[in-house]
């Protein structure tokens, strides 16, 4: 998995490691959406924290950028979109096409916005453990009626640990059929079979053998719940979001 | 539902999550546009897990995902991903899953109902993605439908095509 998601947890003691993961996601929650109505000034603002907190986290800003290139190209799309497409002070025209001041400055807010959010959500995966994403999601659910938290938490956890199984066996299968010429199959609808099936079958199997094994060790959903590790600098990490949000609104 | 049908179905249904969450990077090259596996099962979770089931499966699956764990296009995530560009595709997959499943158990789970199912299925999809990314990026409908549609409609049906053969093989097999 790790080759495949850049942007999974990297081990690390800075300040967003070791903060409580229910606060970081508050925080991350809040700033996402007060950053969307949000102004230049703010988002510049908001840009030199999230580089300041990228840096002290120990990611590599160059990568990163290279790792979401193809998001980087689609927020280009919207660029040039609302550049086209909104009306104002003409500065470039051609044919029925015309660039306007307003629609460069709204293109590029709104790219840059959606740029910062994403890069937000990068610094929170790459400093969160997904086992601790997991116990905040069962906390998070505790208070919501009728959703059992317990089998929801379990299921996040088979989840992950499915994932770089299935990876694996994708890339088993796929060198296999490589060396049996598969490639060589010009019908698009039997390469997708020919991957994917044996691919369900085997996961299926392994998950046959996962049941079985529950089931054996008397797995219930009543399990102890998750413990939280506070490193006590919650409260000022909370009062300065809420303030930057607040700060966000009045910029 | 026993205890171990719920069990299996639980076990079954986190598989279902992981296989999405991955479906982003299985890639399988044909043609100019190389083809990704998400939406694929996605629809193939409504198919063989049934409504409930298959709606609970892309429910953990966004949760994870906008939760923070990097399971969307890209291995992106977070809160943010909802309101971006790509956000009604994301959403579409809740009513596309529950629908695709209730009419393929409706009409009696065969392989031409599995088709019917899942066309609508991708129907909504787009129904949900093409104006949420009209909105957000200003585009005309026009554009919309030729960025975020259009290229896609033959790897769709491909996809669907072999779902419903993969659908009618694994049937018998995991016994559902």
């Amino acid at each position: 998995m790790a080759q495949v998601t850049p942007f999974t947890y990297r081990q690390g003691k800075s300040i967003l490691h070791l903060l409580d993961v229910r606060c970081k996601f508050f925080i991350i929650c809040l700033l996402s959406m007060s950053l969307l109505p949000a102004h230049f000034l703010a988002c510049f603002f908001y840009g030199f924290i999230l580089f300041f907190f990228f840096k002290n986290a120990g990611l590599n800003i160059l990568s990163t950028l290279n790792h979401i290139k193809y998001f980087i190209l689609l927020l280009f799309f919207i660029f040039i979109a609302r550049a086209l497409t909104m009306k104002g002070d003409i500065i470039f025209s051609f044919y029925d096409l015309s660039i306007t001041v307003q629609g460069l400055n709204e293109g590029f807010l709104v790219s840059f916005k959606f740029f910062l959010v994403m890069l937000t959500g990068v610094i929170f995966s790459s400093t969160t453990k997904p086992s601790s994403v997991k116990s905040a999601v069962q906390w998070f659910l505790k208070p919501v009626p009728f959703v059992p938290e317990k089998r929801v938490a379990i299921m996040i956890s088979l989840a992950l640990s499915f994932m770089p199984v299935i990876l694996n066996q994708a890339r088993e299968i796929s060198e296999a059929q490589k060396a049996r010429c598969a490639d060589l199959q010009k019908n698009p609808v039997k390469k997708i079979i020919r991957l994917v099936l044996p691919l369900l079958k085997k996961t299926f199997l392994s998950a046959d053998y996962l049941v079985l094994a529950m089931e054996s060790r008397c797995y219930s959903d009543d399990r102890t719940d998750p413990e939280f590790i506070p490193s006590g600098k919650e409260f000022y990490f909370l009062a300065a979001s809420v303030l930057l949000s607040l700060g966000f609104a009045w910029l | 539902m026993n205890n171990s049908n719920q069990l299996k179905m639980t076990v079954y249904t986190s598989l279902f999550v992981a296989l999405i969450a991955i479906g982003a990077f299985i890639v399988i090259p044909i043609g100019p546009v190389p083809i990704v596996l998400q939406n694929m099962f996605v629809l193939l979770a409504g198919i063989l897990l049934g409504p409930v089931w298959g709606l609970t499966c892309v429910a953990i699956y966004l949760l994870i995902g906008f939760a923070g764990l990097p399971v969307f296009a890209g291995g992106t995530s977070g809160i943010g991903k909802l309101f971006g560009p790509t956000g009604g595709y994301l959403l579409g997959y809740l009513p596309a899953v529950f629908v695709t499943a209730s009419i393929s158990k409706g009409l009696g789970k065969k392989m031409s109902s599995d088709i019917i199912a899942m066309m609508i299925g991708s129907l909504i999809v787009y129904a949900a993605g093409v104006p949420w990314l009209k909105i957000v990026t200003s585009m005309t409908y026009e554009k919309a439908l030729a960025v975020g549609m259009y290229p896609f409609l033959i790897g769709d049906a491909l996809k669907i095509i072999a779902a419903a053969f993969i659908a009618k093989t694994l049937r018998p097999v995991i016994k559902l």
